[in-house]
């Protein structure tokens, strides 16, 4: 397997989720321990089997504003026209490219995945139109595309490079970050802004308790006794840089944080079911092992995890196999945390949300914790954090830190599964808060 | 690339059928059989009730498309499979099947570890969500059908490609509207030639339903019928003069793509190699519809072909994605214009430009079949036509359709040697514009019908 020298760093991070908007308000909730799964009401869901999700909450007032104005000033006018999702993704953006511009239009490429878009607004159109409503305006249907708030994104930039969206149901955040990677490598763009948006709507949470697999309690990741999913919503957004624009900026005398380093991706497909994973994880172990060759790293270089985690009793089985056959005896002793538990699953954008909690674990030097009551399933011994962060190994020396590397995975409906390597930037890799910044 | 990678399978559904022959066809004549909707699926788009109960309202001119006959799946897709399946579940697989058999490769039983899928769709499988919409929003949430929950993800297709052909490689759905399908074969290309894969299938699948249709027509984009009386269906003219829409058409389109060396190995051959590509965005383009960023968008095109090697002189072809519409040919065509400018020159002429998705329809990867299928019959003497086919040449744009068969292009002066060049273009609504670069192979090559080429009936349940 070929892969590019050319090292790939992470400079910025956005976010918004059921702990508000921002990457500081994900990172604290995410370290209280506690979960933000809870009655919600962005739809009726009083017929529905299950009451709880992670609702994101409005954005503060003058938040709001900020966003306008910005969207406003770039000619995108996506913050009023758009929808949910795309509103998520510009907020997501404009904090993840705080202090990175300008940007090269030509050579910037916007990477997304995700999977509802513009369905929650649609539904409104569907509901007048299926109770025989001929008057309704069908033009609130175009947010229904799902390119929509990548496209959103990169019209507020001005972006002219790629703009490309990937929808592998789960899976797609974590791809979206492995084609960026390849075109980073490549040369074809010079920064990339990857991720993704989704908000809540009644299809995806009638289809996923039609299936029965959603937990009428906040979902519990690895737990003995867990009974499913739990659905969320918000973004996150990394961008990426090469090291030569990077080498550039600091040319300039910009001050560049490289937050962390994405290292490689892998995928793969169990080629089983359309909703159940293989039970016996091969498609989980094969898409971590692609994606550690792809980093040039080898097992024993991972510090720790962030599991897909679902909590439904099919996943987190199928992914302890897989990572009980990459990681051998280690396995158990491997820190690992499910970011879900905290901020439900964002579906297509989970796993971008999921890289954004990755890199802030790298990043402090802790594993945030995983919510949720009971002992651990004695089927999936894993090394799950509970209760209040967990400090990573300390390393001796930066010359150790490309072996202080974290593996974030992702499977998806018809089992597409991807999986992501980071691995810690200088300095904060030996345990300290910051990564390397200097100008 | 490090990788040479070539396609040796083509599978293509669509008005046309399931078989190249009527692909060919369809090129040839210029247009793609188009009929009115009739009973149609799901509860909005008419259902038991027929299309004249829908609340959509749809004028006649909104009732023609390109319609997939499902008979014609029978081959490929057998009863107790389709039946699991969405529409574009259907296309998909039995694309990637007829792709196998056109390569004559087959898939061992344990599957493979190296074979893998990046499929694309514009609106993903609509169907199927409009009639679990209608359960949840009329019937409550309980009543959602668990089967058409899984149908309903866009990348359901690509799920279902998978699991029935063993590929256990990489599984993408590529959802950047109609430029996916180029975006899919390029990324394909990108992980066979990074040697991360052996072999993938690369595509686009889509699905017309009347609801998409009034969507479209919502914004003035679908083509009138000449008599406007339903009697006559609409006819697409790319980059006419007097062009005011497109036509759509279902359909899915599955190429097998392999590594040049992997493929002679096994004795495969090749139909036309990938030789490059890429994407950029127009940031002046609204939400639905095109923008006015011409002139970047021919940087964009310029750096893809460099990247190949190529200079805009070195294209022999230009597959263009022009559908009829008004303000997506003029973006195209003057993105085209502007490419072929040599700096301080002006002068450097286009060569011959072909739209096929004016005879083919506006979904459903027509115009990606027709790329491969020109490729691979480049020295043949097949012509795309019709000869007699009116056009009224645009001012604004200046570029006339070809008509006709290829020419040998090895003597054009300043053209760089080698086999015949295809560059494929589409500019999408929303600003996604995305390229490929394919190359036919060199002259004297011998094209002849391989035993497992395309069936049109065998062995169906």
């Amino acid at each position: 397997m070929t892969r590019s020298a050319r090292q790939i760093s992470i400079t910025g991070l956005g976010a918004v989720s059921a702990w508000g908007w921002g990457t500081a308000p994900l990172w604290e909730g995410l370290c209280s321990g506690r979960t933000a799964i809870r009655p919600f009401d962005r739809f009726p869901a009083a017929e529905q089997r299950t009451h709880l999700a992670a609702q994101a909450p409005p954005p503060p007032d003058c938040l709001a504003d900020a966003l306008t104005r910005w969207a406003d000033s770039a000619g995108s006018a996506g913050w009023d026209e758009g929808s949910l999702a795309d509103r998520f993704a510009l907020a997501a953006a404009r904090e993840a490219l705080a202090g990175a511009h300008p940007l090269p239009p030509d050579a910037t490429g916007v990477y997304f995945g995700g999977s509802t878009a513009g369905m929650f607004e649609s539904e409104e159109v569907f509901d007048r139109l299926l109770r025989g409503d001929a008057d309704v305006d069908l033009a609130p249907l175009v947010s229904q595309p799902l390119d929509n708030p990548a496209a959103a994104v990169a019209r507020a930039l001005g972006v002219r490079g790629p703009v490309v969206t990937v929808s592998s149901a789960c899976a797609s955040g974590t791809q979206a970050l492995g084609l960026a990677l390849d075109a980073l490598r490549a040369g074809e763009v010079e920064v990339a802004l990857v991720g993704g948006a989704d908000s809540l709507c009644r299809l995806t949470y009638s289809g996923f308790n039609a299936l029965r697999v959603v937990d009428p309690e906040a979902c519990r990741p690895f737990r003995d006794g867990r009974a499913g999913m739990s659905l969320g919503e918000g973004a996150g957004i990394l961008v990426l840089e090469t090291e030569e624009r990077i080498a550039e900026r600091r040319r300039r005398g910009e001050a560049v944080r490289v937050r962390a380093l994405l290292r490689g991706v892998g995928n793969s497909c169990d080629a089983h079911h359309m909703t159940a994973p293989r039970p016996d994880g091969l498609g989980a172990a094969l898409a971590t092992r692609r994606a550690l060759a792809d980093a040039g790293a080898d097992p024993d270089d991972v510090v720790f995890l962030n599991a897909h985690g679902t909590g439904t009793p099919l996943n987190d089985a199928s992914e302890w196999r897989g990572f009980a056959q990459v990681f051998g005896p280690r396995a158990p002793s491997l820190l690992l945390t499910a970011t879900k538990a905290s901020v439900g699953h964002l579906l297509g954008s989970s796993g971008a949300l999921e890289a954004v909690a990755t890199v802030l674990c790298l990043e402090n030097g802790v594993v945030h914790p995983t919510p949720g009551d009971g002992a651990i399933d004695p089927e999936t011994p894993a090394g799950l954090v509970r209760g209040a962060p967990a400090p990573l190994p300390r390393l001796d020396s930066d010359l150790h830190a490309g072996r202080h590397l974290a593996v974030s995975t992702s499977f998806g409906f018809g089992g597409a599964n991807a999986a992501a390597v980071f691995q810690a930037p200088m300095g904060a890799a030996a345990g300290g808060a910051g990564g390397e910044e200097s100008a | 690339m490090s990788r040479r990678v070539v396609i040796s399978g083509l599978g293509t559904v669509g008005p046309w059928g399931a078989d190249r022959a009527g692909l060919m066809a369809a090129l040839t004549a210029g247009a793609a059989p188009l009929t009115p909707f009739g009973p149609a699926v799901g509860r909005l788009s008419g259902g038991r009730d027929g299309v004249d109960a829908t609340p959509l309202a749809l004028p006649p001119h909104a009732r023609w498309a390109g319609v997939v006959d499902g008979s014609c799946l029978a081959p490929w897709v057998p009863g107790r499979e389709a039946r699991r399946m969405s529409r574009p579940s259907r296309f998909a697989v039995a694309a990637a099947r007829a792709a196998l058999a056109d390569a004559d490769f087959a898939v061992p039983d344990g599957g493979l570890d190296d074979l893998g899928v990046i499929l694309s769709t514009a609106y993903g499988p609509a169907a199927v969500t409009e009639e679990l919409l209608a359960q949840i929003l009329l019937d409550g949430p309980e009543a959602a059908s668990p089967f058409l929950f899984a149908e309903s993800v866009a990348n359901a297709p690509a799920a279902q490609v998978a699991r029935l052909t063993g590929a256990r490689g990489a599984n993408l759905t590529i959802t950047q509207r109609e430029a996916g399908a180029l975006i899919a074969v390029r990324r394909a290309a990108d992980a066979i030639a990074a040697e991360r894969s052996e072999r993938m299938f690369a595509g686009v699948a889509d699905e017309v339903i009347p609801l998409l249709q009034a969507l479209f027509d919502r914004f003035g984009e679908l083509a009138p019928g000449d008599g406007g009386d339903g009697e006559v269906g609409p006819v697409a003219r790319p980059f006419d003069r007097r062009r005011n829409g497109l036509v759509t058409a279902e359909g899915a389109t599955v190429l097998l793509l392999e590594d040049e060396g992997a493929c002679a190995a096994r004795g495969g051959r090749a139909l036309a190699r990938v030789a490059g590509g890429g994407e950029a965005f127009d940031a002046t383009a609204p939400r639905c519809g095109w923008g006015t960023g011409s002139e970047s968008l021919a940087g964009a095109l310029r750096r893809t072909l460099a990247r190949a090697g190529l200079r805009p002189e070195d294209v022999d072809l230009v597959i263009a994605g022009a559908s009829g519409s008004r303000a997506g040919d003029r973006v195209e065509a003057l993105t085209l214009r502007a490419a072929w400018r040599v700096a301080g020159d002006g002068s450097a002429p286009l060569p011959p430009v072909v739209a096929p998705r004016g005879a083919l329809g506006a979904l459903g990867g027509g115009q990606l079949a027709a790329a491969v299928l020109l490729a691979e019959r480049w020295w043949s003497s097949e012509a795309i036509g019709p000869p007699d086919a009116p056009f009224t040449p645009d001012p604004e744009l200046a570029l006339v359709p070809h008509i006709g068969p290829l020419d040998d292009p090895s003597d054009r002066p300043g053209r760089a040697p080698g086999a015949p060049r295809i560059l494929v273009q589409m500019l999408s609504s929303g600003g996604t514009a995305s390229w490929l670069v394919l190359e036919a192979l060199p002259k004297g090559a011998k094209w002849s019908d391989r035993p497992g080429a395309q069936r049109n009936e065998g062995d169906a349940e």
